[in-house]
């Protein structure tokens, strides 16, 4: 460190190069996502269509327990939107973990930059979220004559922010469950509880009754996420501290787990 | 042009000893007053140099540390300490069809090896019918690569390789695959690599392959350097000892 360049000119320059290393790939990034999308279709005989049902199975099972105890599980659309927001989420946890687990093949023999396999572990889930958002709009057309307003706009801020947030827990997960497998068989039961403690499966009515979980709400990320999505999809009147929470945490949450990973990726092929 | 290829200078890497017992509190304990690091030391201090357009080979028993060597050449493996440099595109064949989906399309596997390994689309659409013939799959492209023969799954895997184009050639032990038709042919593009200055490093456990191919060879034993020379005489050191303790 004495020979001249200060430490942050030193690091600036390397995550200069390595973001460059990465833009050169954006290839592979992309037939990556695409394969493995196509992968999974060719295994199963409904294929692709399973994006698209496997949250649809979902979230019929809730509207019918739930459906009938809370007022809310009767509307399915305000069910849905939540449900397929927080499965992007909770779907970026473990595919983080596994898209660095279930690529040892490749990190040990070839050298690249290793955020590659969780952006295009995300890209492929973020192909089945647009799906699944694209049911709720037609749903919604077609349920309630609900025609998209200018809020749908808030969309184009909304995908790539909770993509970025996604992949900074993706990156969280994916660098973690290296040394500590365990990781991957907590990762279903926090995503358990975060599902109960968000707005999905009961009323927003329901906080009035519960302080608990009112006070909970800040500190929950998907709170102000679900919210937005609401307002852009069904129309819900938009509160501007929720598209700034929402922000917000995006940018904290996803420049901590990048920045992490991009500092550990290093030592990945040592512990596997 | 007097820049090596290859310059390995004081390399050595640790790895975290695993072992079948639980890192239990009062081993760790143990451990710590016994002032043991629980590391294992793959690679101690090794150093070489490889010419451009030389043919260089790794020889020694299991374990000794060959292929931790090559990871950190192909560099996906930093060394602990010392220094690892290669100059020149790298094409790594330590395993054979990295990268590669079982699931999809040979068609498709040509696109994610060759993009896998640094190349481009566009690169790769205009080799792709020589990389098909190479392989001589013309007949099976559009098949899952899962139905392949393992015959016909290495051919598509070397063939991406060498189409890389590579300054440098990392192989591991990937020589014997497929029919001897097929292996004079590999035999036959490895030397064209040769010819344009391209390197090559080469770990076999076949020494014949090593003292007919290599025109120099290294000598791992343990993690540490034991000889490096001309690859005859690298080889028939190794075989006078290894014959003489009777290994």
């Amino acid at each position: 460190m004495t020979l001249s360049t200060p430490a942050s000119v030193y690091y600036a320059r390397r995550l200069r190069a390595y973001l460059s290393d990465l833009w050169e790939r954006r290839e592979f990034i992309w037939f990556l996502a695409v394969g493995n999308f196509q992968a999974r279709n060719a295994s199963t005989a409904l294929g692709l269509f399973w994006w698209v049902l496997n949250p649809i199975l979902l979230s019929f099972v809730y509207f019918v327990v739930f459906g009938l105890i809370f007022t809310s599980g009767r509307d399915i659309l305000y069910l849905m939107s939540g449900m397929f927001v927080f499965h992007f989420t909770s779907q970026s946890l473990t595919g983080g973990a596994n898209s660095v687990l279930n690529n040892v093949k490749l990190l040990a023999n070839l050298r690249f930059p290793r955020i590659i396999l969780p952006i295009a572990n995300l890209l492929e889930s973020a192909m089945g979220f647009v799906v699944s958002l694209g049911l709720v709009v037609i749903l919604a057309l077609a349920m309630k004559g609900h025609v998209p307003d200018v809020k749908f706009l808030l969309l184009i801020a909304a995908i790539p922010l909770q993509f970025y947030f996604n992949l900074g827990l993706g990156c969280i997960t994916g660098r973690l469950a290296v040394p500590f497998r365990d990781v991957n068989n907590f990762i279903p039961y926090f995503n358990r509880i975060w599902l109960y403690l968000s707005p999905i499966i009961w009323p927003l009515t329901f906080l009035d009754r519960t302080p608990m979980l009112k006070a909970l709400q800040p500190f929950n990320p998907l709170y102000s996420v679900i919210s937005v999505y609401r307002s852009a999809l069904l129309g819900y009147t938009l509160d501007p501290l929720d598209l700034l929470a929402f922000a917000g945490w995006a940018l904290a949450i996803g420049t901590i787990g990048i920045g992490v990973f991009i500092k550990y990726e290093g030592n990945i092929v040592r512990h596997l | 042009m007097n820049r090596p290829a290859i310059l390995v200078q004081d390399v050595t890497v640790r790895f975290r000893q695993y072992s079948d017992k639980k890192p239990t509190l009062r081993r760790s304990l143990a451990r710590m007053r016994l002032r043991e690091s629980g590391f294992v030391e793959a690679l101690t201090d090794v150093s070489f140099q490889v010419a451009r357009g030389e043919a260089f080979g790794i020889i020694g028993p299991n374990g000794a540390g060959k292929s931790t060597l090559l990871r950190c050449l192909a560099g996906t493996l930093r060394p602990n300490s010392g220094k690892v440099v290669v100059n020149g595109r790298t094409s790594t064949l330590l395993q054979l069809g990295v990268g590669f989906n079982p699931e999809l399309s040979g068609r498709r596997n040509i696109y994610l090896g060759g993009l896998a390994n640094g190349m481009r689309k566009r690169e790769i659409d205009e080799l792709f019918d020589e990389i098909v013939a190479y392989a001589e799959l013309e007949d099976a492209i559009n098949r899952p690569v899962k139905t392949y023969s393992s015959g016909m799954f290495s051919r598509l895997a070397f063939s991406v390789s060498m189409h890389l184009e590579p300054d440098v050639l990392l192989l591991d032990e990937v020589l014997a695959v497929g029919d001897k038709g097929f292996r004079d042919k590999s035999m036959a593009s490895m030397q064209e690599v040769l010819a344009r200055s391209g390197t090559i490093v080469f770990v076999s456990h076949s020494l014949q392959s090593v003292s007919e191919f290599c025109d120099r060879a290294l000598w791992l034993e343990r993690g540490r350097v034991k000889m490096v020379g001309p690859a005859d005489e690298v080889v028939d050191a190794y075989r006078g000892l290894t014959s003489s303790t009777g290994k």
